[in-house]
């Protein structure tokens, strides 16, 4: 991958990295690292804890996702993640602009290439 | 790695982040480390700017904190683990290990955080090697006497905000807390030696010994007398404190 390849897709996912981070939490809760892997596993590329930390204060922060501590048997305990109604409702729609979005540049690109 | 968290929760800190959010993000960052087996600058970049970005929307601290309270007791080192953690679980939190052996506490005002101790037998060179091996469970060092060295852990690392109390009890009355163990050891101490120092002087009236008897008498008494002594100390000065404080 090219360096502006990479910035490309950095810019992308800076966009949209909140309504991924809500996806990933819409069929249970999770913590920081399964999240990431989540992200990677659907293609997204390894989301860094740096990256993905902000994003995740910042959603708990605006009362979309709730956190709950949990202590482990052995070593550090986690951070657990799930989302809030308001969270639940907010990736509803902002997912829902984001797929219009998509479908717009979607059109756009398919006809550009047509030519 | 852990200078890297210290100076992580440093920031947070001093960005205004409560206690117990701090040692909660610290232990799901040190997690997540755990997961990825990647360096924590790498991860997450330098620690300054990595705090800046979790305290968007933090409130910094107003003004200064308003002074917790402040107390310092000891205990012999039969009571001192149960202790600690007696008034651990009180909110008290050891800051240092005075040269007296007193342990110097303080508590947040308002809703002070659980804490739990634990000791270890180390000798001067080994500390910063068990530092870090108890470093990953949340210990951090708070004071050393002799070959003691004393760690405290925030309940919060293992509980998270049910670390808090919403009420905690008054500061206990006392500041020295002997055990019944401890007495009886004197007392033992007493007992067994002295006669045997007694004895020691008929049985060798001069000094045949390969060394000087005498000394070695003189050595025994002295510290019987000096470990009586101390602890009488130790209890006037109680008493008086208390007369004090009933003022």
């Amino acid at each position: 991958m090219s360096p502006m390849t990479a910035d490309r897709r950095a810019s992308w996912l800076k966009g949209v990295l909140d309504l991924l981070v809500l996806a990933s939490l819409s069929e249970g809760e999770s913590y920081g690292y399964q999240i990431a892997r989540t992200l990677a596993d659907a293609g997204l590329g390894q989301i860094k804890g740096g990256t993905l930390y902000p994003v995740l204060n910042r959603l708990e922060e605006a009362g979309l996702l709730a956190t709950e501590f949990r202590a482990a048997e052995r070593g550090p305990g986690r951070r657990y993640y799930r989302l809030t109604d308001e969270g639940r409702r907010t990736l509803d729609e902002e997912g829902a602009r984001w797929l219009a979005f998509d479908e717009s540049v979607r059109a756009v690109l398919t006809k550009g290439r047509s030519r | 790695m852990s200078g890297y968290f210290e100076d992580l929760a440093a920031r947070l800190r001093a960005a205004g982040v409560p206690e117990q959010r701090v040692a909660a993000t610290v232990d799901d960052l040190r997690a997540y480390l755990g997961d990825s087996g990647t360096d924590p600058e790498e991860e997450f970049g330098p620690a300054a700017e990595f705090a800046g970005m979790l305290t968007t929307g933090a409130e910094p601290p107003a003004a200064e904190p308003a002074p917790g309270e402040r107390w310092v007791w000891t205990a012999d080192i039969f009571a001192d683990r149960r202790r600690l953690n007696e008034f651990g679980e009180q909110g008290w939190e050891v800051e240092t290990v005075d040269h007296l052996g007193r342990f110097v506490c303080t508590r947040a005002p308002d809703r002070p955080q659980r804490w739990e101790y634990r000791r270890e037998v180390v000798a001067p060179a080994d500390r910063e090697r068990v530092g870090e091996r108890l470093a990953p469970d949340g210990w951090e060092p708070c004071g050393t006497w002799f070959f003691y060295a004393y760690y405290k852990r925030p309940k919060a690392a293992l509980v998270g905000p049910a670390a808090e109390l919403d009420a905690p009890p008054p500061r206990p009355a006392g500041r020295v807390f002997f055990s019944g163990r401890f007495y009886l050891f004197v007392a033992v101490y007493l007992l067994v030696l002295v006669p045997l120092v007694i004895g020691l002087r008929h049985v060798f009236p001069g000094s045949s010994l390969g060394w000087d008897l005498e000394t070695v008498v003189g050595m025994i008494v002295g510290l019987a007398a000096g470990l009586a002594g101390t602890t009488v100390v130790i209890l006037v000065a109680e008493r008086r404190h208390r007369r004090r404080q009933g003022r």
